[in-house]
């Protein structure tokens, strides 16, 4: 072990430039340890804890910058303090470096040495080249962008493996990474679970009901959603599954998809067996029994997915608020619609909220049309218009061709929703409101005059129209879950407390006699 | 000729009223300190990227790079202009005066309490780990045992507040200054946020009022002038504009203005604002265990 | 670890290409992000990204890097050497006693805009090629004449850049790889040949020039039997707040100061030696070519490296913008419409006025001075328009499409940065920021001269087509 003190005195640098300083001097090679900072005796109090004191040091006073390089070997001492020297010195440049716009991903690499990640969201026709320059350039990668050819996205995602890189996307809109919410996601709690995902907002739902029943996430890795395709062959995956295992703060790991390609599952499934940690699968409307015998935990809900997995990672059940499905509620309901009221129009912004509505419902209803139904019988011939009970994803390609995500721009489904609100035929209308960052600042405040409008209407034709809101966000979103529903109980709204719910409420009240739950 | 923004009342009184003169303490980007000649007082001058604060002017700049302002510099009052060397000359006439205000503290306690949930949230998510937040991998043995020795310090500080005792305050108070990373150290940040609290009207801990403008002196050779001159007006009740409005939100404001104000905090120095927002989150945590 | 692991366990630091508000909520998050300043590569069209794709193939993409880097070292090593004054006929190769030499890519006598005729036609009278101007209309449409661009003889040109057998050339040497590059003498004034004036005045000055001042100028370096080198006075002189295209008064000083004792050596009358000293004096614009003939000089030793994208030559003729690729060796030019030049007029003149941007001139940005080096010229950021901060962002924005840093030039204001050096048409594309150029402008009626300066840029499509072509050339 070697030592070297440099005192200078009189000498101030701001706190940012200290802090970063000292971690960069840390990581210069055969540093043991390496300590910038102000000589106060408190600090040089801890240096005698740590064992570093010197003469030197305890000269130091208040308003002298201490510098000490700790290496293994003597010989390395000098060189290593000329690297932290040499930190010092470059301060100004990197500091001037931060106001510099940089037009590639070439040279902002270049000029950002901590830069360790990019987000890509540039039209599709230009976002493989980005994202390869980024892969090359050692970031690791979120392609928010679709219209990407499956090609593109293998041989993407095959460049990144071999670098040990994140290809998440294309078509990814959501991943939390360091605890930092990327494009679409909510703000939840720092905790023990990894999520792998090839589904934004049934990431997104599994992450919030996590934080609801008091759980936390370390990682939410996003795949995109061809990533489980016999194609793609879930590469993104199953690095992902990987990654989380052998992560130390991740004690339990979740996926979340629809049900991968047979070929595909069986790769998923071999690695859930080889993980050390217990795996929670929620694969909407998937095979449990292939699940269970690769050891894995299966849920057939989302909030089942957050539930098993808050149980795994080691929250008191007892402490958790299930939130319930309010029986009495869906009685009364069932008991104020007249009996042409036969038919749920579900109206949805999250893909996988509409996924998991539908095939709640298709577990006891028939004909139930969508725009991406899987069985062509029940496609919407025409998707402006419903068709008995209909479920229809306002984030598929059909609604956003050249437009926004509607949990950007909300206009075309407050159309759609005062046309459903005028048919004689409608019971419940369900709908889903989506919060956090890259969302809209108020969803359910640029609907409420809609709702509104129409609960006059329906009131003025002497029918009773149920509207059921799910609101997906958390008490730490922006705005908050709580100020949110209010608005909506306040306009005569049916809150549903889950993704899960709003479909089992829906379903349920447009039950009769037979089949309750 | 640059123009003065914005000055706080006590530094433009001392330019006008005495014959202000001093030297350049030290020179950053967008903050500069000067010793007065007369009272050995730091003051500073902040480029418009910084907020108001207690001894400082805020300038029509955007940047103090390039300027060559060196240490030792000479800085002078000429015709209602301060003067550093030939290389800037700011006119002050056009500066807005500024006092810190801190509100009162409140009777009705809710927002408060639904307030300090999310902001002791949002902190635990997002604050910058280091100072008085553990960094889940510290870099070195060094952080980790300026960890440990905060934590232990400025737990024993809140203990002794909720036991109103009064005779270890000031020994548990010193042992913080001048501990932890930055140009000011988390240690003292921690204290600015503690000392504002303590000096709300009607602050229930405000018994330890006298014991802050006490125990002051004791602290000044035990940090470096710039962070003493802050940790100083803190005793007297004077903080900078940012965390006098997040105090102001958190006991008056919503949940989305306490965060919005929280961020402005969070956003000084590196950890700096981290270690003052914990600190004001232990005074006001103590202020309603006190005050029921 | 494996990356992956190692990201979870640090600070975020994200480059955000896309949706600005993505980088705000990271902001909001108290995490780093970028944005970047980023548009489509090649403006968005399918063909240019296709031909970008092609060449960024591993295998050729490594080819390039390294023939790159080759034509960088060998630009910022050469070390270019004013070695003496002679006539064009007796040492620019090619020249003949009827060639004239342009600006810019090739174009013909009917193609040549208003201020390069003028000078051509002044020219032959000087040459006694033509008794007057309306006969010199007729011996160059005669066919009798040869026009060839400067850049396919060794040699730059300001402006029209015509070159005729009698006038006197810079010869500079380069010492570190032997070629040499040739440039005629700076005229001064406004009204003169270069800017397509060509009344008896202009022909008068260039009679002076031919047997006062480029016989003093010849005999001076004779005695100078090192040479004089200009990379190093080129790098004093930036420090000194030119940036050697559109501001000359430091280097002009250092030059003059140079051959003045050279000059005093001399035999020839003393009336002679002052009025060559107050021809100098009367224009600050004296090392102009100069400092044009080192950059071509360096620049001539970067060409012709094969895979190196590296940009060695951008020429205007007033008609079409010329550029030649390191890769694509000998006289391989890649051309798009000339442009307007944007900045300030001298009294009296319009924008209508100008001719559109003209001259070889742009050999100095190609190597990393003029435009590129705005930052170091902040006395002349009016001329061409602009703040000090928009001239420092030029030199900065000029990295983004260069391979390198010119160690042994630097500019001072941005922490003796070296000039940006060795655009990379690659780079130009994928950017979508082309090189900037600033330079001065000529009316477009022949016979008038210089009415202003500003700058300009190259059209998009030069740097298009090369890409083109190499893509399908190499990939």
């Amino acid at each position: 072990m070697s030592i070297k003190v440099v005192i200078k005195r009189n000498t101030y640098f701001d706190s940012v430039s200290l802090m970063s300083l000292s971690t960069k001097a840390n990581q210069i090679e055969g540093v043991e340890q390496a300590i910038i900072g102000m000589g106060t005796e408190m600090n040089k109090g801890v240096i005698r804890n740590v064992g570093l004191m010197t003469p030197e040091v305890e000269e130091a006073t208040a308003g002298d910058l201490m510098i000490i390089v700790k290496t293994t070997s003597a010989d390395q001492t000098e060189s290593a303090y000329l690297a932290v020297e040499e930190l010092l010195t470059n301060k100004d440049k990197a500091q001037a470096k931060s106001d510099i716009k940089y037009a590639t991903i070439d040279s902002a690499a270049q000029g950002i040495p901590d830069a360790n990640f990019a987000v890509i969201s540039v039209n599709g026709a230009f976002a493989v080249r980005e994202a390869r320059k980024a892969l090359e350039n050692d970031l690791h990668v979120m392609l928010f962008s679709d219209n990407v050819s499956v090609e593109d996205e293998v041989e993407l995602k095959t460049l990144a493996h071999e670098k040990g890189l994140l290809m998440m996307g294309p078509d990814c809109g959501t991943a939390i990474i360091g605890n930092t919410g990327l494009c679409f996601a909510n703000a939840v709690r720092k905790g023990n679970i990894g999520i792998v995902a090839a589904s934004g907002t049934g990431s997104q739902e599994v992450s919030v009901r996590i934080h609801d029943f008091g759980g936390g996430i370390t990682q939410l890795i996003g795949t995109g959603g061809r990533d489980l395709s016999k194609e793609v062959g879930g590469m993104m995956m199953l690095d992902g599954i990987k990654a989380l295992d052998a992560d130390e703060a991740t004690k339990v790991i979740v996926l979340v998809s629809k049900p991968p390609e047979a070929s595909v599952e069986k790769k998923v499934l071999a690695q859930i067996k080889e993980c050390s940690k217990p795996v929670v699968v929620y694969f909407i409307g998937g095979n449990e029994e292939a699940v269970v015998a690769a050891g894995g935990q299966f849920a057939k809900t989302s909030k089942e997915a957050a539930l098993k997995a808050v149980l795994l990672a080691g929250i008191d059940e007892a402490g958790i608020n299930k939130r319930a499905l309010n029986i009495p509620l869906v009685e009364e309901v069932r008991a104020k619609l007249a009996p042409e009221q036969k038919y749920i129009r579900g109206l949805f912004c999250g893909g996988t909220l509409c996924d998991e509505s539908m095939y709640l419902a298709m577990e006891k209803l028939d004909n139930i049309y969508s725009n991406i139904q899987k069985n062509p019988d029940f496609l919407l011939k025409d998707i402006n218009v419903s068709q008995e009970h209909t479920f229809i994803d306002f984030g598929d390609d059909d609604f956003t061709n050249g437009k926004p995500h509607p949990m950007i721009d909300p206009s075309s489904r407050i159309e759609r929703f005062l046309q459903e609100a005028k048919d004689p035929t409608v019971g419940v209308i369900v709908m889903d409101f989506v919060l956090g960052f890259g969302s809209h600042e108020d969803p359910v405040g640029v609907m409420l005059p809609a709702i509104i409008e129409a609960k006059q209407l329906a009131e003025k034709e002497g029918r009773h129209l149920e509207i059921i809101g799910y609101v997906l966000g958390t008490d730490l979103d922006t705005p908050n879950i709580d100020e949110q529903v209010t608005k909506l109980v306040n306009a005569g709204v049916t809150h549903a407390s889950s993704s899960t719910n709003a479909g089992l409420l829906a379903r349920e009240m447009v039950l009769k006699g037979e089949n309750h739950e | 000729m640059i123009h003065a923004k914005s000055g706080d009342d006590y530094f433009l009184q001392q330019i006008v009223a005495t014959a202000f003169t001093g030297t350049v303490h030290s020179v950053f980007k967008h903050a500069l300190n000067i010793r007065s000649d007369g009272n050995d007082e730091i003051f500073t001058l902040a480029t418009k990227a910084m907020d108001r604060a207690p001894n400082t002017l805020v300038i029509d700049l955007d940047t103090l790079d390039h300027l060559y302002i060196n240490q030792q510099d000479r800085v002078s009052v000429r015709d209602n202009q301060l003067l550093i060397e030939e290389k800037l000359q700011i006119a002050i006439h056009t500066a807005t005066r500024w006092q810190c205000q801190l509100p009162i503290y409140p009777a009705d306690r809710t927002s408060l309490k639904m307030n300090m949930i999310r902001v002791k949230q949002f902190i635990d998510l997002h604050g910058k780990g280091g100072g008085i937040k553990r960094n889940d991998l510290p870099v070195s043995e060094f952080e980790a045992e300026t960890s440990r020795l905060l934590q232990q310090r400025t737990t024993l500080l809140y203990e002794e507040i909720l036991n109103q005792r009064l005779d270890c305050f000031q020994t548990y108070a010193t042992d913080l200054v001048g501990l932890g990373p930055g140009l000011t150290p988390s240690g003292d940040d921690f204290l600015v946020g503690l000392f504002a609290i303590i000096h709300l009207e009607n602050s229930p801990c405000s018994m330890y009022k006298p014991l802050c403008e006490s125990v002051i002196k004791m602290m000044q050779p035990l940090t470096n002038e710039i962070s003493f001159t802050t940790l100083k007006k803190a005793a007297h009740g004077q903080v900078r504009e940012s965390i006098c409005s997040f105090i102001h939100a958190i006991l008056y404001g919503t949940e989305v203005e306490s965060i919005e104000a929280l961020r402005r905090v969070l956003a000084i120095g590196s950890s700096s604002g981290t270690d003052i927002a914990l600190g004001l989150i232990s005074g006001l945590e103590a202020n309603i265990v006190l005050g029921g | 670890m494996s990356k992956i692991n190692e990201l979870f366990t640090s600070k975020i630091n994200v480059i955000n290409v896309g949706i600005e508000l993505f980088k705000d909520d990271i902001l909001a998050q108290n995490a780093s992000a970028t944005h970047l300043e980023w548009s489509p590569p090649g403006g968005g069209k399918p063909e240019i990204i296709a031909a970008l794709n092609n060449i960024d193939k591993a295998e050729l993409a490594e080819k390039i890097e390294a023939a790159n880097r080759l034509a960088v070292e060998k630009i910022v090593n050469s070390q270019p050497v004013l070695i003496g004054f002679d006539q064009a006929i007796n040492v620019v190769p090619g020249m003949t006693k009827k060639t004239i030499l342009h600006a810019g890519p090739p174009i013909t006598w009917e193609n040549m805009n208003g201020p390069m005729k003028g000078a051509v036609m002044g020219a032959l009278v000087f040459e006694g090629l033509a008794k007057d101007l309306e006969e010199a209309a007729e011996v160059a449409a005669s066919g009798d004449i040869t026009f060839s661009p400067c850049h396919e003889h060794n040699a730059v040109g300001s402006m029209a850049g015509v070159t005729s057998a009698s006038m006197f050339m810079h010869i500079v040497e380069n010492k570190t790889y032997g070629n040499i590059a040739y440039t005629n003498l700076s005229e001064q004034m406004a009204k003169i040949l270069r800017m397509g004036a060509n009344d008896d005045s202009v022909v008068e000055r260039l009679i002076w020039m031919r047997d006062v001042l480029g016989p003093i100028l010849r005999d001076a370096m004779k005695l100078n039997k090192d040479g004089i080198d200009l990379r190093l006075m080129l790098a004093q002189a930036l420090h000194m707040g030119d940036e050697c295209h559109n501001r000359n008064n430091a280097g002009t000083s250092l030059l003059i100061q140079a051959l003045t004792p050279y000059i005093l050596e001399t035999d020839y009358p003393v009336e002679q030696k002052r009025a060559v000293f107050d021809f100098v004096a009367s224009s600050d614009y004296f090392s102009g070519p100069t400092w044009m003939a080192c950059c071509k000089c360096a620049l001539d030793a970067a060409h012709g490296i094969e895979y190196s994208t590296v940009v060695t030559t951008m020429a205007r003729n007033g008609v079409e913008f010329g550029v030649r690729i390191s890769g694509m060796p000998g006289n391989t030019w890649f051309t798009g419409p000339a442009q307007k030049v944007i900045g300030p007029m001298f009294a009296g003149y319009k924008p209508e006025d100008s001719g559109l941007d003209i001259g070889d001139s742009a050999i100095t940005e190609t190597y990393g001075i003029g435009g590129f080096a705005m930052a170091t010229a902040p006395a002349i950021v009016a001329l061409v328009g602009g703040t000090v901060d928009e001239a420092i962002g030029y030199s900065r924005k000029m990295k983004e499409i260069t391979t390198t840093e010119n160690q042994n030039i630097t500019i001072p204001l941005l922490n003796f940065m070296g000039i940006p050096t060795g655009i990379d048409i690659r780079k130009v594309i994928q950017s979508g920021i082309l090189p900037i150029i600033n330079t001065a402008i000529a009316h477009k009626e022949a016979g008038i001269g210089m009415i202003g300066a500003g700058i300009t840029n190259p059209p998009m499509e030069a740097f298009e087509k090369a890409l083109i072509t190499i893509s399908e050339k190499w990939a």
